[in-house]
């Protein structure tokens, strides 16, 4: 048990130390862009308006000193630690003076659900269906959703969801094309509010799930067809132990553990958003909140999305190490 | 059977919650819904523009809850190009414009019941000067002495020094400085004050918004008669829905399945296929272009502090070495309103620069290799207009609709009279190349936006040069702009021309092109001479336009002043204008302003659009 407790603490460590890296190592890439966050502002500002010359450098300096750009980079990355350990991201240039974190928070709910939702369906669909298709070679109803798989697992997503947005939104219009929720239904916990969100997300989780759905079968399939190979399972099918057990017990669960580690990461990756599918179905989330933050050069919001990510994502890694040695057996902490 | 009785459960549920069209509750026919090109505003509930946050311009805020003195039509107005909407008249400078009055319009009220008065006029002002950084900080601070209410309906601006065009300021053109509600903010910090809900002086308050931002819906006040346009009636729809962020393609599915009532813009193809598909979908033009040419000119902008184009010949000899013809169809598939000239064909311009100055264009000429050219062609837009009535149906006949919609001509591609003018300058022709003087081969790159119309422009703008023996290069990068604004560029796609559109006088883009404003080369060029081209004459016609008023009949002439000069020197080669496909459903809604009926620019995020909620009708009625 202390050896167990060993391992977590250097994990623990290392796990900071990625953290650490990684938030240091965005935030001067950011802060290396060409993009100036003033003249991006000021762009804003005088792109359509009459201000003058002087006015616009008046404008300039006020804003340069608000935002603090003129201060040393050195100066800077100090100020940013110092406020995020203090769990305060700034505030979003874009938005200026909105904190950045509360741009963040309104945001991340719609993707983690979103998300989370169709990537916990694909995984254990797609997963189940592969482990199947893999020990029963012969079934024609699974050869046929290979077939489909691979199909489908080429397209490009976005033709896909076009597809599907021309379908069902124009063609046999039945679904709702935009947005996160319908017009006029109040935001909150109430039966309108989540039967809104359920019918919006109907056709974004749709077109996720259908591309999604081939990776893990084909991958699960492949694994699969090694495993069903292994000594122990030509012995377990001779020795006239069930189907059901064999690939349960023996083929899914051995072939489980590469694809179950690919699930922590994909999570994590959760937090930095789809990009595609917010785009094409004007979906909320934090994809096009980093898209307009990068293009904005707001780089606080940049900071605040990619340091949720970077942790998010690290932390899974750090929880699916904790969990390998009780998942598999055949790994055991020296 | 279960898996169906919960799908009929299900689909029964999103009926019963009223959920299944895009609009819910809201009663279609009292709606109208507008896409709003801004994109989704990432803090949409702060409705602090005077600041900022993150709330968004375009979402109707500015259109439909805010005022200020005057509107400038970039069209032909509702009632004259001019709209006195907070002020009761025009401004009146004293002698030498270092005092701006102003006379309130009276019985205007704020939506939560409070008068507007002068007070909230000069709490804008000194608030404004307050806080460096605000929105109109800069504006202000760099013009106003100090601001006094002489009576409740009374304004007078001191000046910091004489400005003859101060009021534009308040003149709202895509938007001007609006009317802070002294009674709410006065008790708050305006730089974090989010104004949630606002209180709004224009004729609609706030109804609801997503907290995602994918709209914002506002409501008429009951008490419209109490705004600054209910002299035009009541506004007709009780709701206008402002749609955030909808990708090109899905806004025609939107329109096509009634989701959507006016497009900001389409793609030309995306219009010519809505228009085919839809009988209710109209354009500005009743046939092709269908596009409302905006008061914008886009131009190929040389940097002219580079040794390269320092020789009006060498700008000359470029601008000849392109046939407009081949632009025209490349870039808008024939649908490019042209201007030879530094005004864009747009509002009422052609009235006051195109149409007069046609004669002095056809009889210009430039003297090259001992020869004199006259490089004007008036005939080329009609030539344009017959290339594409074979393949588009509502090419207008007449030669005068031809010109109002196509441009009245451009300079004919002439490769003789451009080798000349190179020659002239010291270049030489080696083969098919052409060498500077100083013996390196003659490159330019062009930098153009990566995507559209633009990029279609750019693209076959740099292979004529390159046929016609320049190493013509493409640039697309994605920081171009702020380039363009560092001085960092040979010549780019760019507009620095911006016009009222309504009203004659230049001043809008014109101020900012004397000399004193050109910066060193690496230093910051401020809008919007980005060419960073200066010339004595110019800033002598700048001077005095400075010196006369806004409406005075002098400034039409030295605008065509300023036009002869830029033709001779050409610092920019002008094109088009620019062409916004901005496209209106007749399913629930008519009346929409057209070129016909062109009281108001159709584009949606235009703060001056306001009036079309007055004027369009039920089309039920």
């Amino acid at each position: 048990m202390r050896t167990y407790g060993f391992f977590v603490l250097k994990r623990f460590g290392q796990l900071l130390i990625v953290v650490f890296l990684g938030v240091s190592a965005t935030f001067f890439i950011t802060h290396l862009s060409p993009l100036d966050p003033v003249e991006q502002t000021m762009g804003r500002l005088t792109r359509q308006s009459g201000f003058s010359p002087e006015a616009q450098e008046a404008m300039r300096a006020a804003l340069t000193e608000l935002y603090g750009t003129d201060k040393p980079l050195l100066e800077q990355f100090y100020s940013f630690w110092s406020r995020l350990v203090r769990g305060d991201m700034g505030p979003s240039l874009l938005a200026f003076p909105t904190p950045a974190l509360r741009l963040v928070k309104r945001a991340l709910p719609w993707t983690v659900g979103l998300l989370t939702t169709t990537v916990l369906i694909t995984w254990t669909v797609g997963n189940l269906l592969g482990g199947l298709a893999g020990y029963f070679q012969n079934s024609r109803l699974l050869k046929a959703f290979g077939v489909f798989a691979i199909g489908v697992q080429p397209i490009p997503y976005y033709i896909v969801a076009f597809i599907m947005l021309i379908l069902f939104g124009f063609l046999w219009p039945v679904l709702p094309i935009s947005g996160g929720a319908g017009m006029f239904v109040e935001p909150g916990w109430n039966i309108h509010y989540a039967l809104s969100i359920v019918h919006h997300s109907i056709l974004p989780a749709s077109s996720i799930v259908v591309v999604g759905l081939g990776t893990w079968f084909l991958g699960m399939r492949a694994l699969v067809s090694n495993v069903v190979t292994e000594d122990y399972v030509t012995y377990a099918e001779f020795g006239g132990v069930e189907s059901r057990k064999i690939v349960g017990s023996y083929v899914i669960r051995n072939a489980m553990i590469p694809q179950l580690t690919a699930l922590a990461m994909v999570l994590g990756g959760v937090f930095s958003g789809t990009i595609i599918t917010e785009e094409v179905f004007s979906y909320p989330g934090v994809g096009t909140l980093l898209i307009d933050a990068v293009n904005a050069g707001d780089y606080t919001l940049v900071l605040a999305v990619t340091s949720i990510s970077i942790a998010t994502v690290a932390t899974a890694i750090f929880v699916i190490d904790l969990l390998y040695p009780l998942l598999d057996p055949r790994v055991r902490v020296r | 059977m279960k898996m169906k009785t919960l799908t009929g459960a299900l689909v029964l549920a999103f009926a019963a919650t009223g959920l299944w069209g895009q609009i819910g509750g809201l009663p279609r026919e009292e709606s109208l819904i507008i896409q709003n090109p801004e994109g989704a505003p990432s803090n949409p509930g702060c409705f602090n523009l005077w600041w900022g946050c993150g709330g968004g311009w375009s979402t109707g805020l500015h259109q439909l809850a805010l005022d200020t003195f005057w509107y400038i039509d970039p069209n032909a107005g509702v009632d004259g190009v001019i709209h006195n909407s907070l002020a009761a008249g025009p401004p009146e400078y004293n002698d030498d414009f270092s005092e701006m009055t102003v006379f309130l319009r009276q019985g205007i009220y704020w939506s939560d019941g409070v008068e507007f008065t002068s007070a909230d006029v000069v709490y804008t002002v000194e608030s404004q000067i307050e806080h460096p950084g605000a929105t109109w900080s800069g504006a202000f601070s760099t013009n106003v002495e100090s601001v006094q209410a002489i009576d409740d309906y009374t304004v007078r601006f001191i000046l910091k020094a004489p400005n003859s065009r101060f009021q534009s300021v308040f003149s709202v053109r895509w938007n001007a400085a609006w009317i802070i509600p002294k009674h709410i903010f006065e008790n708050e910090d305006p730089t974090t004050f989010e104004f949630n809900p606002p209180v709004s002086l224009g004729p609609y308050t706030l109804h609801s918004y997503d907290p995602n931002g994918s709209w914002h819906i506002w409501e008429r006040r009951p008490d419209w008669e109490r705004t600054t346009v209910a002299e035009f009636g009541m506004p007709a729809p009780r709701y206008a829905i402002y749609r955030h962020g909808i990708p090109t393609d899905r806004r025609l599915i939107e329109m096509v399945n009634g989701d959507l009532d006016m497009i900001h813009d389409l793609t030309p193809e995306g219009t010519f296929s809505i228009v085919k598909q839809d009988e209710t979908a109209q354009g500005w033009f009743p046939g092709f272009p269908y596009a409302h040419p905006d008061p914008t000119l886009p131009a190929v902008v040389f940097n002219t502090q580079n040794e390269k184009f320092q020789d009006k010949r060498v700008r000359w000899a470029l601008a000849l070495m392109l046939d407009a013809q081949t632009m025209s169809l490349a870039s808008y598939r024939g649908a490019a309103t042209f201007s030879a000239i530094q005004v864009p064909p747009t509002g009422l311009h052609p009235d006051d620069y195109h149409e007069p100055m046609q004669d002095w264009l056809e009889t210009f000429t430039i003297e090259a290799g001992g020869k004199t050219f006259q490089p004007y062609d008036p005939e080329v837009t009609l030539r344009i207009a017959e290339t594409v009535r074979r393949q588009f149906d509502g090419v207008p006949e007449d030669e005068q609709a031809i010109r109002r919609s196509f441009g009245y001509g451009w300079w004919a591609q002439n490769l003789e009279a451009a080798a000349l003018l190179l020659e002239d300058a010291g270049f030489e022709k080696q083969g098919n190349n052409w060498y500077m003087p100083n013996g390196e081969r003659f490159t330019v790159e062009l930098g153009y936006s990566a995507e559209g119309v633009m990029s279609r422009l750019g693209s076959i703008i740099v292979q004529q040069w390159i046929q016609a023996g320049v190493d013509a290069t493409s640039r697309t990068d994605p920081q171009l702009w702020d380039q363009m604004f560092m001085g960092e560029f040979d010549a780019q796609i760019g507009w620095s021309v911006e016009t009222w559109g309504g009203h004659p006088d230049l001043s809008f883009f014109l101020d900012s092109w004397h000399s004193e404003f050109v910066a060193e080369p690496g230093a910051r060029q401020p809008a919007r001479n980005w060419q960073r081209w200066s010339h004595p004459d110019l800033d002598r016609i700048i001077e005095e336009i400075r010196t006369i008023d806004f409406n005075d009949p002098r400034g039409v002439e030295l605008g065509q002043e300023f036009v002869r000069l830029t033709v001779e020197e050409m610092p920019t080669i002008p094109i088009m204008s620019y062409n916004v496909f901005s496209v209106q459903s007749n399913r629930y809604w008519t009346n929409f302003p057209t070129s016909e009926n062109n009281y108001a620019n159709p584009v949606t995020n235009w703060a001056n659009g306001r009036y079309i909620l007055n004027l369009i009708e039920p089309a039920s009625r």
